[in-house]
C-alpha cells in the first residue's frame, strides 16, 4: 500500500471510528443565555475595570445581603440563631446561580413574557410591570432562592445601572419602605399589596426611590 | 439593546456549534471542558462581532473554530503552564521519513479500537489538523484559516500526523490515559 493510499484509508477509518459530534442541547441553551446576557446590558460595561466574574460576585454579594434581610423579616429566630450561617448558605447559592450568564433566566422587556415565565416555577405569580416610559426598562427575570424559598427576581435597567427586584408573598401586613446602604449598594424594602419586596442597585438613592415608588404603586394597584 | 444584533449573530454562529463542540471535545478529551470552552468562545465571538457591526464576517464556521482553537490553547496553558513556553516546532516534530514501517491493517477491529487512543496522544498541533480534516471534513483552505498557517503547512502537518498515528498503531503498546468516549 502506498503512503498516499494508506493516508486515504486512515482518514476514512478515523472518520468511521470518530464521527463528528453533536453539541449537547444544554450547551446550546448555555450559549444562547450567555449571548443574551452579554447583549442586554451594554450599560454594565461602565461598572469599572472588573472582570465579569467580579461583577457577578459583587451582584451576588449584594443579593445575599438582600436575602439576609428578607429572611430576617419573617425568620427572626433563625436570624438570631445563625445569620452568619444563613448568609453563607445564601451567598453560596447565589454565587453559583449568578456565575457569568445567569443574571436572567428569561430575557424580555415584555412583562407579558416575563410574568407567565414564572408559571410552574413558583407557587405565586409575581406582579411584573415595565417602566420603560419612565426610564426603567424591564430587562428580564430569573428564579432565585432567598430566605429558604424560591423567589422571583426581576431585572430592570437605568442607564448603566442594573436594578434587581426580589419579591415574594408577604406573611402579613404592610411595612416600610425602608432603605439602607451596604458596600455601595442601596437596598429598599417594603411590604405592600401582598408582597414583600426588595430592591437593590448601585443607582443613586433618589432615583432608586423614584423607581420604588412606581413599583409600589403598581403592586398596590395589581393587588386590588 | 438590539435584538436584531443577537439574531444576526445567532444565525451566523449557532449553526456551527456542532463543529465547535466536535473540535473542543476531541482536543480537550472531555465533555465538560469542551462545553465550557465552546460557551466561552461563543461569548468572545459575540463581543468581537459587536465591534464589527455591519461588517461582512465571511465564514462563520472558520471564525468560530479559530476562537475555539485559541480557547483550547489558553485552557491547555492554564492546565500545563510548563508547556506554555514550548512553542510547537515543525522540525522537532517531523520525525524524519517513515520509510519502511510495517504494514498496518486498518480493517482489523483491534487496530481501529486503538485509533482514538492514538489520536488522543498526538500533540495538539497534529491532532487539530486530523480533527478538522478527517473528522470534520474541512477544506485545506478553511483549516489554514482556523490554525493561522499556510495551506502547505496544513498539508505537511497532516502528513506527519498520519505518520505518527501509523507508528502508534504499529507499536501498539504506547497508550496513555486519555481516550475518547463516543457521546
Amino acid at each position: 500500500m502506498t503512503e498516499t493510499e494508506f493516508e486515504r484509508r486512515l482518514s476514512a477509518a478515523i472518520r468511521e471510528e470518530m464521527p463528528p459530534l453533536r453539541a449537547p442541547e444544554e450547551l446550546r441553551q448555555r450559549v444562547r443565555a450567555a449571548i443574551h446576557n452579554a447583549a442586554t446590558p451594554t450599560r454594565w460595561k461602565r461598572w469599572g475595570p472588573y472582570s465579569n466574574q467580579t461583577r457577578w460576585l459583587a451582584l451576588a454579594a449584594s443579593l445575599a445581603l438582600v436575602a439576609l434581610g428578607g429572611s430576617a423579616g419573617y425568620q427572626v429566630a433563625a436570624r438570631r440563631a445563625g445569620e452568619g450561617a444563613l448568609a453563607d448558605q445564601v451567598l453560596a447559592s447565589h454565587v453559583r446561580s449568578l456565575m457569568p450568564g445567569h443574571l436572567t433566566d428569561v430575557v424580555s422587556s415584555d412583562q407579558h413574557t416575563v410574568k407567565p415565565w414564572f408559571n410552574g416555577k413558583l407557587d405565586y405569580s409575581p406582579p411584573v410591570a415595565d417602566f420603560k416610559a419612565q426610564g426603567f426598562p424591564l430587562i428580564g427575570g430569573r428564579l432565585d432562592y432567598v430566605g429558604g424559598r424560591p423567589v422571583a427576581a426581576l431585572v430592570y435597567g437605568r442607564r448603566q445601572h442594573v436594578i434587581n427586584v426580589l419579591l415574594w408573598p408577604a406573611i402579613a401586613g404592610t411595612a416600610g419602605p425602608s432603605d439602607r446602604t451596604r458596600q455601595g449598594y442601596h437596598l429598599l424594602h417594603w411590604t405592600a399589596g401582598d408582597y414583600t419586596c426588595w430592591v437593590v442597585s448601585d443607582l443613586g438613592l433618589p432615583e432608586l426611590q423614584e423607581f420604588a415608588g412606581l413599583l409600589r404603586a403598581d403592586q398596590t394597584r395589581s393587588s386590588r | 439593546m438590539e435584538s436584531s444584533e443577537v439574531e444576526r449573530f445567532e444565525a451566523i454562529v449557532l449553526p456551527h456549534l456542532d463543529a465547535a463542540y466536535t473540535l473542543a471535545r476531541y482536543l480537550t478529551g472531555n465533555t465538560e471542558d469542551a462545553q465550557d470552552i465552546v460557551q466561552d468562545a461563543a461569548l468572545r465571538a459575540f463581543k468581537y462581532f459587536r465591534g464589527f457591526r455591519g461588517t461582512e464576517l465571511g465564514d462563520g464556521r472558520a471564525w468560530l473554530l479559530t476562537i475555539v482553537r485559541n480557547s483550547v490553547r489558553t485552557w491547555r496553558q492554564r492546565r500545563h503552564p510548563e508547556s506554555a513556553d514550548t512553542a510547537f516546532d515543525e522540525e522537532q516534530h517531523s520525525d524524519g521519513i517513515a520509510g519502511d514501517d510495517p504494514a498496518v491493517n486498518l480493517d482489523r477491529q483491534e487496530t481501529r479500537a486503538r485509533l482514538g487512543e492514538a489520536l488522543a496522544q498526538l500533540p495538539d498541533e497534529f491532532r487539530e489538523v486530523i480533527v478538522l480534516r478527517d473528522i470534520q471534513d474541512l477544506s485545506y483552505q478553511v483549516i489554514s484559516e482556523v490554525i493561522g498557517a499556510p495551506e502547505g503547512t496544513v498539508m505537511s502537518r497532516l502528513h506527519r500526523a498520519r505518520q505518527r498515528l501509523r507508528r502508534m498503531l504499529v507499536h501498539g503498546g504506547k497508550t496513555g490515559e486519555r481516550s475518547y468516549d463516543r457521546d
